[in-house]
């Protein structure tokens, strides 16, 4: 193991026994986590929202349930076909992550009032985010290891990051602290499909062609998503943030351009 | 089921386990715990560790599969994050394991065909038996089979072993009551949830108790594959010079021979599979 504290100085064996491992996962999330049951702290207080608001917060969540059920029910069938074992303990320390959102997720429901939450995100999910689900579960049914991570820890981890973060800079205290504890995990998530696909692609250029393909058929799917999202909340086009942008500029960091 | 859900959710596993119990732990173990010079200096008893921790790792690896693969046949979402927690749980017995082969001097490069050459092969049929279910997604076999049989076995093999090892090997004792708290969390779930599954689903008892059955027989053929294996001194005793004083179910186990230590153990996990399965409304069949 190398003596460097920072993992991106290691060799590429080191940097993924360390990343990739229980112990880095902790040590990650124990800053943001410790002392904020459900990601918040106690000193974050409530603040009153309107009965529009409330609302709108309510079926923003359910698509988030939606968003973080899909990447809870991928993560955790993904490892039984992982490449190998760092891979396979990465992923679990994913699928962990992704139960927590859904938790908090659904914790922040049961705060707004919401009694059946179930039901409630069965009337409220967004047709295309719904569509994106099945199309990912369709790639981990098949076992297709490149088309999974692709769909997930690139075009979902991005969708997930951009709005999260979008989200956080606008919302109420509780909700924003609980989506900046989210957003953080949503990076370390986006890293690991970096780092798995760029070694994949050097290895085998011609992979790029078809994450290529993928990526236009699932970006279709964002793009509604995000369309019908701000329009479902009645968000007026002209003060709607580019979230379409920010996505698409997201995945080009992650070396997948348009 | 709500209620007993909630004691099994993401915030109290934190608090519980990665921030309770492992808290300051090193792999599972404190810091500055090594594995004792006389064993890593006895090579029969340091290759007679790695057997050892071979089987360890394979169990886990098939935990590992299987409490994941049940994740996406769970029927509802507090079952699905209870999943995610066993998911981790299994996933850092994987990885502290594998650390103690290499603490026991097996190089990186050399991890799969050292599995290959040391794995039981009953406990890959064992395996087998229960990833099929998992593989056709039945939630309540999968988790019969993972959380009550697997994970029953597990927890009788990680006692035995602790106690062994508590006096002369502090550091895998330390790594192995992590992993013996969080499987007693494990068999509690699938205890409480199965039993309502069962009194919902009562024709679902004959396969599962087939299942049961075949599980149960691969079982006994690994153990006592792994006690015949073993060199006369049972596997949990330190080498000559450093007597230990440790019972296990009434034997003092720097005396017993493989043959009493197999009958210990084959006793123990049967016991506790007849009352965790009486507990959920199943019952007990014996392998043919």
């Amino acid at each position: 193991m190398s003596d460097e504290s920072n993992p991106h100085e290691f060799g590429e064996a080191d940097f993924r026994s360390t990343v990739h491992s229980f112990e880095f996962w902790f040590e990650a999330v124990e800053g943001y986590l410790h002392g904020r049951p459900y990601g918040v702290s106690a000193a974050t207080k409530e603040a009153e929202l309107t009965e529009r608001q409330r609302q709108a917060l309510i079926t923003t969540l359910c698509n988030y349930c939606v968003g973080e059920t899909a990447a809870l029910d991928a993560s955790s069938g993904m490892i039984g076909f992982a490449p190998d074992r760092h891979a396979k303990i990465f992923l679990a320390t994913q699928v962990v992550d992704e139960g927590r959102h859904l938790e908090v997720l659904l914790h922040r429901m049961a705060q707004l009032g919401v009694a059946a939450p179930e039901a409630e995100i069965e009337k409220r999910a967004n047709r295309s985010l719904l569509k994106f689900k099945d199309r990912l579960l369709e790639f981990v049914d098949a076992r297709d290891w490149e088309a999974s991570i692709f769909a997930q820890n690139v075009i979902l981890e991005c969708l997930e990051f951009t709005v999260f973060r979008h989200h956080a800079g606008t919302a109420d205290p509780v909700t924003a602290e609980m989506l900046r504890g989210i957003v953080s995990d949503e990076r370390r998530h986006m890293g690991f499909g970096e780092n798995d696909l760029g070694r994949r692609l050097i290895a085998a250029p011609h992979t790029h062609d078809r994450l290529y393909k993928i990526k236009r058929e699932l970006d279709t799917l964002v793009l509604d998503t995000f369309s019908e999202a701000l329009g479902e909340l009645g968000v007026p086009h002209a003060e709607r943030p580019d979230l379409e942008g920010d996505y698409l500029a997201a995945v080009a960091r992650l070396g997948f351009r348009s | 089921m709500a209620d007993f859900l909630a004691n099994y959710s993401i915030q109290k596993w934190l608090e519980s386990c990665p921030q309770g119990y492992l808290e300051d732990t090193v792999f599972g173990h404190g810091p500055d715990e090594r594995e004792p010079d006389d064993l890593l200096k006895n090579e029969s008893y340091r290759e007679q560790q790695i057997r050892t921790t071979v089987q360890l790792i394979a169990g886990e690896r098939c935990a590992l599969a299987a409490s994941s693969g049940l994740v996406n046949a769970a029927p509802d979402q507090a079952s699905k994050t209870f999943l995610a927690t066993q998911t981790l749980d299994e996933g850092r017995h994987v990885e502290i394991f594998t650390q103690r082969l290499y603490d026991l001097g097996i190089k990186p490069d050399d991890l799969e065909s050292t599995i290959k050459t040391y794995i039981n092969p009953h406990l890959g049929k064992f395996a087998e038996v229960l990833l099929e279910k998992v593989d056709k997604k039945d939630f309540v076999a999968g988790v019969v089979g993972q959380n009550i049989v697997l994970e029953g076995m597990a927890f009788s093999v990680f006692e035995m072993l602790h106690t062994g090892a508590l006096e002369t090997n502090p550091k895998f004792a330390h790594t192995l009551s992590g992993t013996i708290a969080d499987e007693r969390r494990h068999v509690g779930f699938g205890e409480n949830r199965i039993g309502e599954l069962i009194r919902r689903y009562p024709e679902r008892k004959a396969d599962v108790q087939r299942m049961q059955r075949d599980m149960t027989k691969h079982m006994l053929a690994t153990f006592h594959e792994a006690f015949s294996r073993s060199p006369a001194v049972a596997d949990t005793v330190a080498p000559s010079g450093r007597k230990s004083n440790a019972t296990y179910q009434g034997l003092k186990l720097a005396e017993a021979s493989n043959e009493e230590m197999e009958s210990a153990l084959s006793a123990t996990v049967l016991g506790e599979f007849k009352t965790r399965l009486g507990r959920i409304g199943l019952e007990y069949q014996s392998p043919v």
